[in-house]
């Protein structure tokens, strides 16, 4: 016989980890199948060691190069965290501007129980009312720019769920995750205040409260998934004789051997961990679903050997991040017919895929501060996100803008992200730099280390049918399956929208740097498209591609984010997002993980 | 004496196997030019990491514990067809065996031994009484008895593992020239900070703490990665060192250590243009790429944890930390032993 768990979730980050933790508590059997490792964190572990390391080579490692034929950027070096997938067992694949095809990391979060939460510099803010209905607010509008075709009137989308539906469930994600913040001046409604006490600002941050208010732009503590207190729901303690001892400058990309960093393995799986209707299974890959009629009926995974195993499921929930997600359905489909005509009536299936137009703008400060002791962001407004700002400036929506205190604060992020920013190109520009040497490479260091401070943008994308997800027609990844191919360009607005907020940024630091007068210079500003692998970019944000909707001509999946044409199939991941919001989507995709998993206990 | 062996829990062993090693394709995706193309380990990813080498801790002292570091032996057994693994190796007298385990029922042997840091050893597994090399391991050493054994080290290693001693000399100039501890303020303060290590080499704290004869360490922490992680640059390394190393002979009588910097930072700018005076392009087409992989490797070196081998002391962080100071209260603006674990900085509570 087969083993059979009420629900089968497939990835345990920020879109897996709700769903379980609300099912087990409601006494359901959940198995999470998982690909990734399992890291405890010290306190979890009985000699106190923790996988994670406070280690700058652990977000990027040693010198690989890419071996995939095919691909016109084989030979290039690559440097992975030890939870990124290996580039060249698990490709994926986008079509550059040049036509041609490259491999890139980007598109991946992190492979590690927890998934992309256990990485993320854990910006934890909302979208705003109006990020959910982005249609109705545009579709009789003349004021747009830059959108010679029309196109964003006749293709933003409503969410059909809006604001209100999901604010119970922020509310509930601040308490059980673990978020520290500040809820004054935030222009989104709060049914409940339950966040932390956030730490001090690091006292570079002093730059941007000054900028902002210069400009009136209200601000508030940046919303972190950082605990600062002891936090009840998940039984983690801070207490150490060290003040304020999340502050380590190694955030962003880092996982947190201490655990204060709220990933989903400390905040939503721990506390359920022992229970006897759980299981997680790590080190195991989901390569294949399997459907009878209207029901997934099972599910194939790999055991940490490579060893096939099926199991079943009354209740199926991807949640593998949104490109591993649509690849897993695409290739069910590619198998079966039937599968295919049901996932996929109306080639919507990995269409709409989304990311965020971000950007900013960094330089170096007057004075120098020790940016190691500081967590990835202090201050943030939601200025540029109201509709007051949106249509003063001829955009379609708009986007957060916040600090950032964590980058380049130790020596060898300063180093290889000279210049380049992007996991694909590390190093580039401090290697070929070859005149930092000796005294030039102290008077580098002299200008550059604990001086330099980024304010940066992060704003909706306007979604298109022909952004996609595809499977590569000649790729294939360590276990034979087509790897996913990314297709995907920037819309002429979303350029627009990306110069008008990068000079919001810009001017932050301008009037910041100079007690408000406004005349800093502001060495960088720009944007994500500007890039040479501009296609390629997403932030690490993974939106879309399997986006929820009112009906089946619209979407691929139903407002409870099921696939319209299954009885038991969900999506919880970043997948089901129709626009990508005025913010870094976790504390969204957690948000309606856990509504998600309360439709689904109404049904179960 | 064996070493003692460590409890490891399975979850462990498939932690840092199942990414690396499980896979139905056989396509070699991980030649980077460090293997022939028959080599197994071709075919597998970051083969370097086995057997793994890890942080040790008793769970109850953590400075005693960090004298020593957990390796974690594995073998590999897909189609189950093994019945008993051992190890042999230099870290047991007599090369006495010791078994490894089958994980769970799986696919994995694995044993986890207790290490001293700073060490090199080598090893070989006996495969239902078979001798083999490490299947995975791409390390081995060919001993004076002509048998090529299987090779690993322990963290902080400052034995020579890649590179002969007139290398070493010789990238000790070049590695200096790219840091800015060869200016007067980077030798001041280096002098400062080991004569006082020397002072309190005794006490624990400075357990992993000694001058190498380079700078900072550098040249061991490439010595190191290009005996594991990045192997496959070892032969830009011996060619573009010999090369260097008969240009600057053909315009020197002097010893390389004695010859004046002038001199390297004349090859360096030349290098950097990729044009090199005497360079044999036949021999290596692009003196400015290996220019670039030195300029990586340097920086990393110096500054990088000091476990690889490099920032010998932590003297690069502490550099930083001693010159950059607040203008208002004189305090460091690089703090960066409050979140590094004793002994070597002093966080209450990570133990690395
Ligand atoms: C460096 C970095 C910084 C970031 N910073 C922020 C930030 O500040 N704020 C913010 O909001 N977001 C941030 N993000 C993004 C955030 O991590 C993601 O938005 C979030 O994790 C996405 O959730 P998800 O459920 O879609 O996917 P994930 O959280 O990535 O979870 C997917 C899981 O599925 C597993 N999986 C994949 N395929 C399979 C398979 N076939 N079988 C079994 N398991 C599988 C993966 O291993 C993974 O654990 C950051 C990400 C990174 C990498």
């Amino acid at each position: 016989m087969e083993e059979e768990f009420d629900v089968i979730i497939v990835g345990s980050g920020a879109g897996g980890a709700p769903v379980a933790h609300t099912l087990v508590n409601a006494g359901k059997t959940v198995l999470i199948l998982e690909k990734g490792p399992l890291f405890l964190p010290q306190y979890q572990d009985d000699k106190g060691l923790s996988d994670f390391k406070r280690d700058e080579l652990f977000a990027t490692g040693s010198e690989k190069r890419i071996t995939l034929s095919g691909v016109s950027n084989q030979g290039s070096s690559y440097y992975s965290s030890h939870v990124e997938p290996d580039l060249n067992d698990e490709p994926h694949i986008y079509q550059s501007a040049d036509g041609t095809d490259k491999a890139t990391l980007e598109g991946y979060t992190a492979q590690v129980v927890g998934g992309g939460t256990q990485l993320y510099g854990a910006v934890s803010l909302r979208f705003t009312e109006t990020d959910f209905r982005l249609g109705s607010f545009n579709r009789d509008r003349t004021d747009i720019l830059n959108d010679p075709n029309d196109d964003i009137r006749r293709e933003a989308p409503d969410w059909p769920i809006g604001y209100n539906d999901l604010e119970p469930y922020y509310t509930k994600t601040e308490k059980l995750i673990g978020i520290n913040g500040t809820r004054a001046n935030q222009k989104k409604f709060f049914s409940a205040d339950n966040y932390q006490t956030p730490y001090s600002p690091n006292p570079i941050s002093r730059y941007v409260e000054v900028g902002m208010d210069a400009l009136s732009l209200p601000r508030y503590r940046t919303p972190l998934a950082v605990i600062t207190q002891d936090h009840a729901p998940s039984g983690r303690k801070v207490e150490t004789d060290l003040s304020e001892p999340a502050k380590t400058g190694l955030v962003n990309r880092y996982g947190d051997p201490m655990g204060y960093k709220s990933n989903t393995w400390v905040a939503l799986l721990s506390p359920i961990k022992d229970k006897d209707n759980f299981e997680i299974r790590c080190n195991c890959v989901v390569t294949h679903i399997e459907n009878q009629a209207s029901r997934i009926s099972r599910v194939f995974y790999r055991d940490p050997c490579g060893d096939q195993k099926t199991v079943r499921g009354k209740i199926v929930v991807i949640a593998c991040s949104a490109i591993e997600s649509v690849r897993l359905l695409m290739l069910a489909a590619r198998e079966n017919a039937d599968f295919a005509a049901r996932i996929n009536p109306n080639d919507l299936l990995g269409r709409y895929f989304l990311t965020h137009c971000f950007g900013g703008a960094e330089t170096e400060m007057p004075d120098r501060f020790d940016k190691s002791v500081s967590l990835d962001s202090d201050w943030a407004t939601d200025a540029f996100a109201t509709e007051e700002f949106i249509r003063s400036k001829g955009l379609w929506a708009g986007g957060a803008v916040y600090n950032n205190t964590s980058d380049q604060a130790l020596p060898i992020s300063l180093a290889r992200t000279h210049g380049s920013q992007d996991i694909d190109t590390i190093w580039e520009a401090f290697v070929a730099d070859t005149a930092k040497t000796g005294s030039e490479l102290l008077a580098f260091l002299d200008r550059d280390f604990g001086t330099r401070l980024s304010v940066s943008f992060m704003a909706n994308q306007v979604p298109l049918r022909t952004n996609r997800i595809e499977l590569h027609p000649t790729v294939v990844d360590k276990w034979n399956r087509p790897s996913a191919y990314i297709i995907k360009d920037w819309h002429p607005h979303d350029i627009y929208l990306m110069d008008t907020l990068a000079e919001q940024c810009k001017n932050i630091l301008a009037f910041g740097g100079d007690n408000g007068i406004g005349n800093y210079p502001v060495e960088g500003f720009g944007a994500v498209y500007m890039a040479s692998n501009a296609r390629a970019r997403i932030a690490n944000h993974i939106l879309g591609g399997a986006r929820f909707g009112f009906s089946p001509d619209d979407s691929v999946l139903d407002v409870n984010c099921r696939a319209w044409g299954f009885d038991n199939l969900y999506l919880t991941d970043g997948s089901f997002m129709p626009t990508s919001g005025s913010a870094n989507p976790t504390h969204t995709i957690q948000a309606n993980a856990f509504r998600v998993a309360d439709k689904i206990l109404e049904v179960i | 004496m064996k070493p003692i062996s460590v409890k490891k829990e399975s979850q462990y062993v498939f932690n840092h196997c199942a990414k690396y090693l499980a896979r139905d394709n056989s396509d070699i995706r991980h030649n980077f030019g460090q293997f022939t193309d028959n080599d197994p380990a071709a075919r597998i990813c970051e083969s370097w990491r086995f057997p793994i080498i890890d942080s040790y801790s008793d769970g109850i002292d953590f400075e005693t514990s960090y004298a020593f570091n957990t390796v974690t032996f594995i073998y590999p057994d897909f189609d189950r067809s093994v019945e008993n693994v051992a190890v042999i190796g230099s870290f047991a007298n007599l090369y006495e065996p010791m078994s490894l385990t089958r994980v769970e029922n799986s696919c994995y042997f694995a044993l986890s031994l207790l290490i001293p840091k700073g060490q090199v050893h080598t090893y070989q597994f006996l495969v239902d009484g078979v001798l083999k090399l490490d299947p995975i391991n791409p390390q081995t050493v060919t001993l004076d008895n002509g048998k090529t054994w299987s090779r690993f080290f322990t963290e902080f290693c400052t034995v020579p593992l890649s590179f002969e001693r007139w290398e070493m000399v010789l990238l000790d100039r070049l590695t200096d020239h790219i840091l800015p501890f060869h200016t007067e303020s980077g030798e001041n303060f280096l002098d400062r900070y080991y004569e006082n290590l020397d002072r309190a080499a005794k006490n624990a704290q400075f357990a992993h703490a000694y001058r190498l004869d380079q700078s900072v360490g550098v040249v061991n922490f490439i010595d190191k990665l290009l005996a594991r992680s990045e192997r496959h640059f070892l032969d830009d390394y011996h060619t573009c060192l010999d090369l260097t190393n008969s240009i600057l002979r053909g315009r020197s009588v002097a010893e390389i250590a004695a010859m004046p910097k002038a001199m390297f930072v004349d090859i360096y700018a030349e290098m950097a243009s990729g044009s090199v005076n005497g360079w044999d392009y036949t021999r290596y087409s692009n003196p400015r790429f290996f220019l670039q992989l030195l300029r990586r490797h340097t920086f990393t070196g110096a500054f990088a944890h000091p476990k690889y081998g490099g920032n010998s002391a932590a003297s690069a962080w502490a550099f930083l930390e001693e010159r950059y100071k607040s203008k208002v209260t004189g305090e460091t603006l690089f703090d960066w032993g409050r979140v590094i674990e004793k002994p070597l900085g002093f966080a209450p509570n990570y133990h690395g």
